[in-house]
């Protein structure tokens, strides 16, 4: 076998040699002969004729040895490939029609494919990135954790007996510049062995290193390829420059690789600073570099010679001291246990890390299937167009098989038709596929969280690609194929008219299949776009409609009260307050309070808090249900007050009235007593589909210290009007930070995103969907109208009402229709059961969508039959029957 | 000229193996060899050798290498690889008992009884 594929490929790879070869040697031979006979006696040129006589066809001889050697299979292919060519050239309406048809088709898979693969599959560009690991903490209860701590990671790294670097990472924004010209940049904070365990090696400069994730080493940043190029134009002074990072001077000391941008798949690091120096950049939040937070990500390489599993093995045995550097032996046992007691575990880490894997993984599988059914449904289409195009060639078919072509070898040259469709239709398809790639990651970025992706398809794109190709080719193409030949030459040459087109049975169960198939999209379409409504319209407890954020956090200590009174009393402005928190922002703050003489857990929040102002509930149209709102009154020198939500109060003082009880919380490290005095309406403060949380609100004016400020001012007219008034009146008050006003409805919007990602592309692929179906019934009745000319004809001649003509034409719709109703409803409902976990406020038997499918279903197989039945009650019986 | 039978089906293959492993021969010297070893008793279609020796170079089991012929012409001269060696022991193996058999068939006479 080898030998017979080297041999193969030897003689295709010099095509022209081999031939020469063939030539020369055969010559050689008759030459021989020649001069042999003529030794014998015979005359020269008696002699030549007797040795070609001898030798029989040349031409002969020499197909017997290409075939011999497996060139002449190619051969056939290849003049099967061209004379497809050829036809198509000639038929050029058929075949833009199929490949337009499988471009879609294909070009759908593909750029969920491209999804998919940059999503999950893509290596990070990094030295084997094979090698890579990722570190996870599972055990102790909990769902596996993918979080370290910063002296945790430093331990890690310490154990360079087993690893040849261990590195934690997390993303992070940084305000660059000064005054006017401040503005975010999007970079990463990282441990200094970043650079070391990925492997990478600086374009100038010099990347960082651990001497730069030491306390109190100079500031430094490396600076991304594509920032270099954009910010420097690629110069190398720019290595050495100062940047002005919140006020801190930050010198860049090198660029990291083109290509390169960050280990957190679908962000991009423009800058990357070494996590000793967060505390100089965000004083506020230095604390993320002590033992208790575990916000890093951690990617790890073995040491050279040292396996995953003795690598584990050894990590888990030396556990216990890496779990000691990251305690406090001052915590209570349950938060130590919490760290002590989990086992590290290795997973590949080569794909770097996204949290987008968890957000958007069901959701791209469900589009997967979309995606399939639309390609099927374009198979449909396809094999339709090419059984009624076979009906036209059925003489050339016939006249093929008379003179000795046999059957294999017909539908092998059909085949090869079908795959010069399918595959002009995926080259097609993977430049579309291109396109709508980023269109789809545009619907799915927000300002809040703007997703990169790099989408050039790559070689598992394009063997995706080519493979659905292959595969559609021979879906579309086997059935038409075996069709068209299994007359045999005789009923097309003997000009039989009844047998010379066939039956459309074939023809009307591909429709019936597209139905049934159209039906599934449309129903799954239409509970995404019911779901997205709902959302929509559900009342989460507060109205986001007209409310502005702004955010103050950079600002240390409280906002005076002052300031709130300047913010109302600007021009389109309702009402104005201050909180900790606002919702859907997705930071939350927690602490342990419960019923004054309950004992506080020593080691566990019980309730969400949110400092809140006099303002807020009303800004943001909470509702005190019962007590009292916070007033001017509660300042600190007042009894220490709180409002806690229905919830809370359901959950903590069930059958009773909290009004007037007392609570024990530890508020911020101080230990307080809170006389409850309202109760507020639950609001769905971390997320639409998220239940409201146990939630103690405190005045923001009784709370000490650094506590973060976000302002909540409900407008009259639009954000754009008041911005600027917004701006020059807080900016003084934050000069480290630009004042962005965001709408707190680009929240909710953000909030939505995967669902309105899936209701617009299933909504998308639904009418695409539709449309083909409708190309499809039009295709069946046209052929159908074709077919029947003359019985129609002596209809009409025999008395028949032209709308009992399109009646009976339309019949011809209504059976596949039906059929298409009836076999995709049991799969829709399948369907729709294995996405209910995605659906809300609606049931996945939803009268409401699966009664618009039907009914957008039937309408469109309506229409579409209507053109064609239209035609047929005019045909003019004289010239249907005079045409035999 | 003594008379001459017709080839029986699949035994070129196995001439041509044997004559080429007899020592590298040209595609006219392999039908030289085969009309000499057989005393001219086998008649081999001279075209129909071309395609075999194509087949069982592609299949591995000769070999081929353009030198030059005893008229000084450059010449494309099969050897037998190993795998060819082998084939032809194999070969001729089974034509061996397949002949005996079909001679101890042929000599059967009507038993007595």
């Amino acid at each position: 076998m080898l030998a017979k594929l080297r041999s193969l490929a030897r003689n295709l790879g010099a095509r022209g040699a081999f031939e020469d070869a063939m030539d020369d040697e055969m010559r050689f031979h008759l030459e021989n002969r020649t001069a042999d006979l003529m030794r014998r006696g015979l005359p020269s040129a008696e002699a030549a004729r007797q040795a070609r006589l001898e030798f029989g066809s040349i031409e002969k001889q020499k197909d017997l040895a290409r075939a011999s050697v497996g060139l002449r299979l190619l051969d056939e292919i290849s003049g099967d490939l061209r004379y497809a060519l050829r036809t198509f050239w000639r038929n050029k309406g058929f075949a833009a029609a199929a490949i337009v048809t499988l471009a879609l088709g294909i070009g759908a898979n593909t750029a969920i494919f491209n999804l998919i693969d940059a999503l999950l599959l893509r290596s990070l560009p990094v030295s084997h990135p094979d090698e890579l690991l990722q570190l996870t903490k599972v055990g102790s209860g909990a769902p596996p954790d993918e979080s370290f701590s910063y002296p945790m990671v430093k331990a890690l790294d310490e154990r360079q007996d087993l690893f040849g670097g261990v590195t934690g990472f997390s993303g992070a924004t940084f305000i660059l510049g000064s005054g006017e010209s401040m503005h975010r940049v999007r970079g990463a904070y990282v441990t200094g062995a970043f650079y070391e365990t990925l492997g990478l090696t600086p374009v100038a400069g010099r990347l960082l290193a651990r001497m730069d994730d030491v306390p109190g080493a100079p500031a430094v940043a490396v600076a991304s390829y594509a920032y270099w190029q954009q910010q420097f134009g690629g110069s190398h002074a720019a290595v050495g420059q100062t940047l002005l990072i919140s006020g801190t001077p930050v010198t860049i000391v090198g660029v990291s690789p083109r290509g390169f941008t960050g280990a957190n798949v679908g962000s991009v690091a423009d800058l990357t600073l070494p996590i000793a120096v967060l505390p100089q950049i965000e004083p506020r939040m230095a604390g993320l570099l002590e033992r208790g937070n575990s916000w890093l990500r951690v990617l790890a390489r073995l040491r050279p010679g040292v396996s995953a599993a003795d690598g584990i093995a050894r990590l888990t045995a030396g556990w216990p001291q890496i779990a000691e550097r990251s305690i406090d032996p001052r915590w209570p046992p349950a938060r130590k246990a919490s760290i002590t007691g989990v086992r590290p575990v290795f997973q590949p880490g080569a794909t770097g890390w996204t949290y987008l894997r968890g957000v958007y993984v069901k959701p791209l599988q469900v589009l997967m299937g979309v995606v399939a059914i639309v390609l099927l449904i374009a198979c449909a289409n396809v094999a339709s167009l090419l059984l009624a195009r076979a009906s036209a060639r059925q003489k050339e078919i016939a006249v093929r098989l008379a003179i000795g072509a046999s059957r294999a070898r017909i539908v092998r040259q059909l085949l090869a038709e079908s795959l010069t469709l399918s595959l002009a239709g995926a080259a097609a398809g993977i430049l579309l596929a291109r396109v709508a790639g980023d269109v789809i990651v545009r619907v799915i970025s927000t300002p809040q969280a703007a997703l990169v992706f790099d989408l050039t398809p790559n070689w598992r794109v394009i063997a995706f690609a080519s493979a659905v190709a292959i595969v559609t080719a021979i879906l579309f193409g086997i059935a038409p194929a075996l069709q068209s030949t299994a007359a045999g030459p005789a009923p097309a040459l003997k000009n039989d008219t009844r047998t010379g087109t066939p039956r459309s049975r074939l023809l009307a169960s591909l429709v019936a299949a597209q139905m049934a198939l159209s039906l599934v999209l449309l129903i799954g379409a239409g509970l995404f776009i019911r779901t997205l409504r709902n959302l929509h319209a559900f009342d989460p407890g507060f109205r986001a409609e007209g409310v502005l954020l702004v955010g103050l956090e950079e600002r240390p200590g409280r906002l005076p009260a002052s300031v709130l009174e300047d913010v109302r009393r600007l021009p389109g402005v309702i009402s104005a307050g201050v909180s900790t928190h606002t919702p859907l922002s997705g930071s939350t703050w927690s602490e342990p309070a419960l019923p004054a003489g309950q004992k506080l857990p020593e080691w566990r929040d019980t309730a969400v808090f949110i400092g809140a102002s006099p303002g807020f509930f009303d800004t943001l149209r909470m509702s005190i249900v019962a007590g009292r709102d916070f007033t001017g009154a509660d300042t600190r020198e007042a009894p220490a007050v709180a409002i806690v939500n229905e919830r809370y109060a359901a959950d903590f003082f069930p059958n009773q009235s909290p009004l007037g009880r007392r609570l024990t919380a530890v508020v911020r490290g101080e230990p307080r007593e809170l006389e409850i005095v309202g109760i507020a309406r639950n609001a769905h403060t971390s997320g639409l589909r998220k239940a409201a949380p146990p939630t103690v609100f405190v005045p923001y004016a009784q709370l000490t210290g650094n506590v973060p400020t976000n302002l909540s001012i409900r407008v009259s007219g639009s954000a754009a009007d008041l911005t600027p008034a917004l701006r020059s009146l807080l900016q003084p008050l934050l000069p480290k930070a630009p004042i962005e006003v965001e709408p707190l409805s680009s929240y909710v919007a953000t909030t939505l995103i995967r669902e309105r990602m899936l209701a617009t592309l299933a909504a998308g692929f639904g009418l695409l969907a539709l449309a083909l179906a409708g190309v499809g019934i039009y295709g069946l009745l046209a052929y159908g109208v074709t077919r029947r000319t003359r019985e129609i004809g002596l209809r009409i001649a025999l008395g028949a009402q032209p709308w009992g003509v399109v009646a009976l034409m339309l019949r011809g719709a209504q059976a596949p229709l039906a059929a298409g109703l009836v076999v995709g409803a049991p799969i829709a409902w399948a369907a729709s059961r294995s996405i209910e976990s995605m659906l809300f406020g609606l049931e996945p038997l939803d009268p409401l969508a699966i009664g618009a499918a039907v009914l957008a279903l039937s309408l469109i197989a309506h229409i579409a039959a209507y053109l064609p039945a239209r035609r047929a009650a005019r045909v003019d019986p004289l010239i249907a029957l005079k045409c035999e | 000229m003594p008379e001459q039978a017709d080839l029986l089906p699949g035994t070129l293959d196995l001439l041509i193996l044997k004559a080429v492993s007899l020592g590298p021969l040209h595609g006219y010297g392999v039908l030289l060899r085969i009309e000499q070893i057989t005393h001219g008793a086998l008649l081999v279609e001279q075209g129909a050798l071309y395609p075999a020796l194509y087949r069982l170079e592609h299949q591995g089991l000769l070999e081929a290498e353009w030198g030059t012929s005893d008229n000084n012409r450059r010449a494309k001269f099969y050897t037998l690889t190993a795998a060819g060696r082998k084939r032809l022991r194999e070969e001729t193996e089974s034509w061996n008992r397949a002949s005996a058999a079909i001679a101890t068939a042929l000599k059967a006479r009507p038993s007595e009884g």
